[in-house]
């Protein structure tokens, strides 16, 4: 159902209906593949059996990411030509829709820098990869920071070609990406990062983010797009 | 003679551009692109696709069928360009 609602609320912007918003939210163990990638070589089905990991895809591309209760996701929905993102490059959208993200993991402590195509890393390691589509009059940006994400598993679940590990110059997956309590050496909650990455979009950006729940129409579009898309296997296993 | 053909490219800036293709007498009878990449409209990709579709595997004419993919719909890829769809297509080596 998360990724019902991560579609809803930008269609639900674009239209004009919702607010420009900022939602955080979690899943459970889950891998969520971008709309471009096959499920067969991109996931380790025998291990997301074992590891009772569920699969997803969403709307936007990228690379798959792997969820748990460790894992903060962001997303940010705005209407088109929103002075904030007034072109319409890809690149630049992310760029900019990420700073709020690196300007609260600084202020925590955490050395994180934008790396293009769509990553936040910390000396070299990824700690957070985005995604986001120009689409239905709205810009949408998304984001997974790893807060206390057990890498193991994430090494397990996940096949990485062999031509990519290769370009990072690591044996595994695991090898190049790192949480942010590793950064830190120390326990943090997902609910502090949250906070950070408010003031960090606050200042950033120069807007006030305003606490509020999921409208009843965003709620009933999201559940309708469940039904019909996110909660099927055609849509989450093919191609 | 029907054959199989699959690569795994990697672009420039890291993102992978995976072809799965059936050929024919060195002509493409269908083809499945998948990867990492961001293209938007997401959904062109599924044009892109069918462009391909009976076209030579020779650089010349994918990359005019590419370049007028790009021009058609208007899609922005970011991560991947005309260039690596063409170059991921023609890497494509024999799988049976």
């Amino acid at each position: 159902m998360n990724l019902a609602v991560e579609e809803a609320i930008p269609r639900m912007v674009g239209e004009g209906k919702s607010p420009g918003t900022v939602r955080f939210w979690h899943n459970s163990n889950t891998i969520v593949i971008g709309c471009f990638q096959s499920a067969e070589l991109e996931v380790n089905m025998e291990a997301c059996k074992e590891t009772g990991t569920e699969i997803v895809r969403r709307f936007t591309g990228g690379g798959a990411v792997y969820h748990d209760s460790g894992n903060l996701n962001y997303a940010i929905s705005l209407r088109k030509g929103h002075p904030l993102v007034p072109g319409q490059n890809l690149q630049s959208v992310f760029q900019r829709l990420s700073e709020g993200a690196v300007e609260g993991l600084r202020k925590l402590g955490v050395k994180a820098e934008f790396q293009p195509v769509n990553d936040i890393q910390v000396d070299g390691k990824k700690v957070s990869g985005a995604a986001g589509s120009i689409r239905w009059n709205s810009v949408f940006h998304h984001g997974c920071i790893l807060v206390n994400s057990d890498l193991g598993i994430l090494g397990k679940v996940l096949n990485v070609s062999r031509v990519k590990l290769e370009d990072k110059h690591v044996a595994s997956v695991q090898k190049r990406v790192t949480t942010v309590r590793d950064e830190l050496g120390r326990d943090i909650s997902t609910k502090e990062v949250q906070d950070a990455i408010v003031d960090g979009i606050e200042s950033c950006c120069g807007v006030r983010v305003e606490p509020g729940d999921l409208e009843r129409e965003e709620l009933g579009l999201a559940e309708e797009l469940y039904q019909t898309k996110y909660s099927r296997l055609e849509w989450n296993l093919e191609p | 003679m029907e054959k199989l053909r699959s690569a795994d490219y990697k672009a420039p800036g890291g993102k992978l551009v995976r072809v799965r293709l059936r050929e024919e007498q060195g002509q493409i009878r269908s083809v499945k692109i998948t990867g990492d990449f961001f293209l938007v409209p997401e959904e062109s990709l599924g044009k892109l696709e069918k462009m391909l579709e009976d076209a030579p595997l020779r650089e010349a004419e994918l990359r005019l069928l590419v370049d007028r993919f790009f021009r058609g719909t208007g899609a922005q890829g970011l991560g991947v360009s005309l260039d690596d769809f063409v170059k991921a297509i023609l890497s494509a080596k024999e799988t049976m």
